[in-house]
């Protein structure tokens, strides 16, 4: 089972900081596909949701100091 | 808004600000005093507040077990304090700042436009329940209820209009400037604005699927996917970054000069290159989606910048593609039963011409009782069914009825049934198609006795648009599947440079195949699904009407949401802007950074100046980018 969450942060400043997220979520348990756009803000993830937490996501953005919204 | 407010909001504002000052003043007091502790005291409080931020960062990435550029920035702020130069601290700090700061508002500017365009969607409803109308959130509206829709309002839902008739403007969905008229029958788009009239309108997509919800998405992963030269530029910058910790530990261990090699690591940095070429395209396909045209991809835009060819499909693209009887001349009867014949025979066939005669030979056949009492004639269906029916693909059809055999068709049809052409009829038909139309011959048991001319318009747009494309360097081609004489015709009409007649649909595929193994940049204009090969085998595939269609885009790279075709110059003219400003952003960084290096090496430039300089390509490229949103 995967399911699939996106949020949007709008304030990436450059793009070494959008990977930094990526790497970030990319290590948290239970995810299986990252995808951070630096042009449109937008985190996909892709996680199965019997391991991982949706809210630790926004967390691990937030401990990079970034905002996430969701939508 | 209180004080702190206003700080939260700007604090990244204010914090450089304030770093900015700072170092102003210390400057200025080292200046008029030399470089005495006060000055310093200043310039470190500088640093120590522009950096704070910037210091957060760069632990947060190394709590994470990345090395990133704030973590450079914060060791070369660092390493300068501690070896005295405090000057160079507070400016790399301060500029470093100012830097992200104006990176991240001109981003936020790029990120927002498409939420924007959400935004356009009214967050209420008023829908019709129980015969109340009640007004509920927008996502709430489930499908085939009905939605009042005020004059002056915004549209929440897609959906189609079942009573009220208004002008509706479209923009926001389709790019077209003129409101578009509106009456029971019409399909709406969230999103778009109504006018003068109240619309009743039966929702047919409402929430997260709506016309415009699609295009925001398939817009955004256009905006996310790499072009080629920003995939070349990732794989570059993966070599290049460690490359230059390389050359700093080298510069170190050769010079023992650790202000220099924490210069190279910060300046070192493929900035301007990684940022300029993904600006560029986001802004462009932005551009785009706001002028009605749907861009798949960085990728795609990039092709189109180099197309030298546009190949038109005529029949619904250069055309209105709704063909009408023009004239029916009888030989061996009159006119009237010609039409009428026709009509018999064509009344089973799904062929385009076929429902333009039959609906000809509809509206000529008046029954007599009812035209000598005057009363109207409602769609009479008074053409009677063949007996029997048979299509011959490419040539026409022939029936049998009431003991008689009806054949229409072209001159091939009647060359394989022996049927002598007599040179009246001849020239009859050489005539029409030498101004553009379509003629078919109407046969009875083996005898010509009339000819039928179909017309279909022009686009007003399209001598226009293939002038436009000429002006800009572009050949244009039409492929069409009707005969030699209606396609030189037409071609000449829209002033076209060359045409391709009598092509079946996969000669058409088979024709933009030879040019490009002539080396030609082909784009290929059409509607998604009758000529999706065509699309899909030329470089720049490009569909008419996509809006509320799904299936025009998949097979093509750009779609032109309304069948708008003077949006293809502007698009063209788009991508090769789009090219051309990518190559500057290459060029300003490859120059920034080159110079950068060279300067650091040779020791004539310092921390400081090498991030003013750094830092102002970055925003060079991002400002030059940005240029192509108002192209």
């Amino acid at each position: 089972m995967t399911e699939r969450t996106q949020f949007r942060v709008r304030d990436f400043d450059c793009p070494t900081c959008a990977s930094t997220v990526e790497r970030v979520l990319r290590r948290a348990d239970g995810v299986e596909h990252v995808a951070v756009h630096y042009t449109t803000g937008r985190v996909e993830i892709e996680y199965d949701p019997a391991v991982a937490d949706p809210a630790d996501f926004e967390s691990a953005i937030e401990s990079q100091g970034y905002t996430p919204q969701v939508t | 808004m209180t004080v702190r407010e206003y700080y939260r909001k700007h604090r990244t504002a204010v914090v450089t600000a304030t770093s900015g000052l700072l170092y102003a003043g210390g400057w200025s007091l080292g200046y008029a005093t030399g470089y005495d502790t006060a000055s310093a005291l200043v310039l470190v409080f500088a640093a120590v507040i522009g950096g704070y931020d910037v210091a957060k960062h760069a632990y947060y990435e190394l709590r994470s077990w990345t090395i990133g550029i704030k973590t450079l920035v914060t060791l070369a702020a660092v390493g300068a304090v501690a070896i005295g130069e405090y000057w160079e601290a507070a400016a790399v700090v301060f500029l470093f700042s100012l830097g992200s700061y104006l990176e991240g508002r001109t981003m936020r500017k790029t990120r927002t436009a498409l939420q924007e365009l959400l935004e356009l969607t009214p967050a209420t409803a008023l829908v019709r329940r129980d015969g109340n109308d009640v007004e509920v959130p927008a996502r709430e509206v489930e499908e085939g209820e009905t939605v009042i829709v005020k004059p002056g309002a915004k549209i929440p839902v897609d959906g189609e209009v079942v009573a009220g008739e208004s002008a509706v403007n479209q923009a926001p969905v389709t790019g077209e400037s003129v409101p578009v008229h509106k009456t029971a029958g019409d399909d709406v788009f969230a999103g778009t604005v109504n006018r003068e009239g109240a619309l009743d309108v039966v929702a047919t997509g409402t929430g997260s699927d709506t016309t415009l919800q699609r295009i925001i998405r398939r817009v955004e992963a256009a905006q996310e996917a790499q072009s080629p030269t920003e995939q070349f530029i990732d794989r570059f910058a993966r070599y290049y970054t460690p490359a230059i910790v390389l050359l700093a530990v080298g510069a170190f261990v050769v010079t023992r000069d650790v202000l220099m090699a924490l210069t190279l690591l910060v300046i070192g940095c493929p900035g301007a290159l990684v940022i300029g070429p993904p600006v560029s395209v986001v802004s462009a396909i932005g551009n785009a989606a706001r002028n009605g045209v749907l861009m798949k991809g960085g990728e795609h835009l990039e092709r189109a910048g180099r197309i030298d060819l546009v190949a038109f499909d005529k029949t619904g693209t250069l055309t209105k593609g709704e063909t009408t009887v023009a004239s029916v001349q009888g030989f061996e009867c009159d006119a009237e039963k010609t039409l009428r014949l026709a009509g018999i025979a064509e009344k089973k066939s799904e062929h385009h011409l076929a429902d333009a005669i039959l609906d000809a030979a509809r509206e000529a056949d008046v029954p007599e009782s009812v035209a000598a009492h005057g009363a109207p004639v409602v769609g009479s269906a008074r053409v009677p069914d063949p007996d029997d029916f048979e299509v011959l693909a490419g040539k026409g059809v022939v029936a049998r009825y009431d003991g008689r055999e009806i054949a229409v068709g072209n001159r091939a049809l009647l060359d394989e049934r022996a049927v002598a052409v007599p040179e009246p009829v001849a020239a009859s038909v050489r005539e029409h198609e030498e101004a553009g139309e379509t003629a078919v011959h109407v046969v009875r048991d083996g005898t010509v006795v009339g000819v039928i001319a179909l017309r279909d318009e022009l686009r007003e747009t399209a001598p226009r648009v293939v002038r436009a494309l000429r002006d800009a360097g572009v050949r244009t081609v039409m492929l069409t599947g009707d005969n030699e004489r209606t396609a030189r015709a037409v071609a000449e009409r829209v002033g076209i440079d060359d045409y391709r007649a009598e092509l079946l649909p996969e000669d058409k595929q088979a024709a933009i195949e030879a040019f490009r193994e002539e080396g030609s940049v082909v784009a290929m204009v059409g509607d998604g699904i009758n000529d999706a090969p065509s699309l899909a085998t030329a470089d720049v595939g490009i569909a008419m009407g996509a809006a509320g269609t799904d299936t025009a885009i998949e097979t093509a790279d750009m779609a032109l949401m309304a069948d708008d075709l003077e949006r293809i110059p502007d698009a063209v003219g788009l991508s090769k802007a789009t090219r051309r400003n990518v190559l500057q952003n290459v060029g300003i960084a490859v120059l920034t950074v080159t110079v950068l290096l060279a300067g650091v090496l040779t020791s004539n430039v310092h921390l400081a100046g090498g991030m003013l300089v750094h830092e102002g390509s970055v925003l060079l490229v991002i400002l030059n980018g940005m240029r192509l949103r108002r192209w």
